[in-house]
């Protein structure tokens, strides 16, 4: 049984395995994890700052002042920052959400990857663009 | 191959995973990310505050002040911390790291991944902590 | 331990409930109690032969060694999948309910069909693609193929699967899409990619690297809760997912 199957499926698959081969994939995956990486390590401390103790009124009255809050945005390291506080996160819920639907058998998986990574691409690019607009304007 | 092994089931109902505490957990997991776009956008929401000027910042602030965003935002937190202690112990498990044939101990990895989170919040208090 | 805690047989009465599926007399699946006296070393699949051989001779399932390395015996014990022979009756305490092994097809009672299980196994070509050369064919080559013991320990851990198919039942994804190659197909995919005696890595990743390879997985991690063998198949399977992703990389700059 083993031997007959062993026979068939590499006959079959030759063809059909390398036109399915999922080039994207990696590229999805790598920004999950990266994202998952600061999702995990950096946004614990992001949210507390800026969207429990800052609006709580516990952080010094100039920590996050007008000002400083945007020399420290509109700059190179705040560029970084949008990028590991904003954008990579979006690329790790994107692909949650997308795996999430399909277990869910929410849509289909194809427009929902359209959807999802589409999205995250779209709202980093705004996150981004805000800062070279600051750091511009 | 007899006619028997062609036979395929149906696919998994919706609410497969209601049916097993494991498998709760594991979607608790995957939901971390509601709360954390709730999060991200409204950071976005900030970021054009800022570039607007003094007065939608501090318009923002008080946004972010209204009972039911900072519990959503509270509920980030929580989600953050909980994605973490799971993240985190996947990483040796994905990614087992090998100095001089012998493998690092999870525990280690585990560790030094919560490091990383300790010494951020350090840096965001050194940040803005002081007055 | 002393002669009165071996000598402790506990015997008791306990029910099993099993999900019985007879296709030949009735359409529909339907549960039958068994009440069947136990001990402290009663297995499942004790019961199962106790029922077999004195309440019930219609009763059908698979076994062989009875030591967990056959891997034949695996049934669902309350939601669970777990090889029968190495589940003792003494670790539950109300209602125990055997079902056939989650998400393959039933063909009669706690028999299921795992064509589709074999068919995944053989798509990695799970044995050693070797392109070495050997001694009847050139005299130049080494009288054997050496490895040492740490070469052995990058893959014994996922060398150890017995192939019961349970991690199959564990897994939500392969019950989602059983185009899904999972969890030990996988695992033993990324053994054979360690193994420093294999060449046959480029072919494998073919397979691998798949929406139906590595990456339908979503690192439920249930398949290594339930693994008898503690081979942790998430974790060789999101081990491939970095080698798929190396591959890919390498697919790219070739061109
Ligand atoms: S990986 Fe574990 S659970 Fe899966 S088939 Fe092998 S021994 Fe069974
Ligand atoms: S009878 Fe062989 S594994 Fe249980």
């Amino acid at each position: 049984m083993m031997d007959k199957l062993a026979m068939n499926k590499p006959s079959m698959g030759k063809n059909s395995t390398q036109h399915k081969q999922a080039f994207d994939e990696p590229l999805w995956w790598g920004l999950f994890s990266a994202g998952g990486v600061c999702f995990a390590v950096f946004l614990p401390a992001v949210i507390l700052f800026i969207a429990v103790l800052l609006p709580l009124g516990l952080l010094p009255a100039e920590a996050l002042s007008y000002e400083r809050a945007s020399t420290l945005l509109f700059s190179v390291p705040g560029f970084l920052f949008v990028g590991a506080v904003v954008c990579l996160p979006l690329f790790h819920a994107a692909h949650r959400l997308r795996h999430g639907m399909f277990d869910i058998s929410v849509g289909n998986d194809a427009l929902n990857k359209k959807l999802m990574y589409g999205g995250a691409a779209l709202l980093s690019i705004v996150a981004l663009g805000l800062v070279v607009a600051g750091m511009l304007g | 191959m007899d006619k028997l092994s062609t036979q395929r089931l149906p696919p998994l109902k919706r609410n497969w995973w209601l049916k097993h505490r494991f498998f709760k957990l594991y979607m608790l997991r995957e939901a971390t990310v509601l709360p954390l776009v709730f999060f991200t956008l409204c950071l976005l929401a900030g970021m054009v505050a800022l570039l607007q000027g003094a007065d939608s910042w501090q318009g923002w602030i008080v946004f972010m002040g209204s009972p039911i965003v900072l519990l959503l935002n509270l509920l980030a937190l929580a989600a953050s911390l909980f994605h973490a202690a799971t993240f985190f112990v996947l990483f040796p498990r994905v990614m087992p790291i090998r100095i001089a044939g012998h493998s690092l101990p999870d525990q280690a990895i585990v560790a030094g991944q919560w490091a990383g989170v300790v010494a951020v919040a350090l840096l965001f208090f050194w940040l803005f902590g002081r007055a | 331990m002393n002669t009165e805690q071996i000598n402790a047989k506990n015997v008791s009465t306990k029910h099993i409930s099993v999900k019985r599926y007879m296709p030949d007399s009735s359409a529909e699946p339907y549960w039958q109690q068994y009440e069947l006296p136990v001990d402290d070393s009663t297995s499942l699949l004790d019961a199962l032969n106790h029922i077999k051989e004195q309440l019930d001779s219609t009763l059908s399932y698979r076994w062989s060694c009875r030591m967990a390395i056959c891997g034949s015996c695996g049934v669902m014990v309350n939601g669970i999948p777990k090889l029968g022979c190495k589940t003792f009756l003494r670790d539950y305490e109300g209602e125990i309910r055997i079902e056939p092994l989650s998400h393959f097809p039933v063909q009669r009672d706690l028999v299921v069909d795992m064509a589709i299980f074999l068919e995944h196994l053989a798509a990695v070509k799970p044995y050693l693609i070797d392109d070495n050369p050997v001694k009847p064919y050139d005299p130049q080559a080494p009288e054997t193929y050496q490895q040492s013991p740490e070469q052995l320990a990058r893959y014994k851990q996922f060398a150890n699967c017995i192939n019961c198919g349970l991690c199959y039942s564990a897994c939500p994804q392969f019950g989602l899409n059983p185009e899904f190659l999972g969890p030990a197909a996988l695992t033993l995919a990324h053994r054979y990619n360690l193994d420093s005696r294999d060449h046959g890595k480029k072919q494998r990743m073919a397979e691998l690297n798949r929406h139906e390879g590595v990456w339908s997985c979503t690192f439920v991690g249930f398949c290594s809760k339930v693994c008898p063998k503690h081979v942790d198949p998430a974790a060789a399977v999101n081990q491939g997912k970095v080698e798929a992703a190396k591959h890919t990389l390498i697919a790219l700059f070739k061109g």
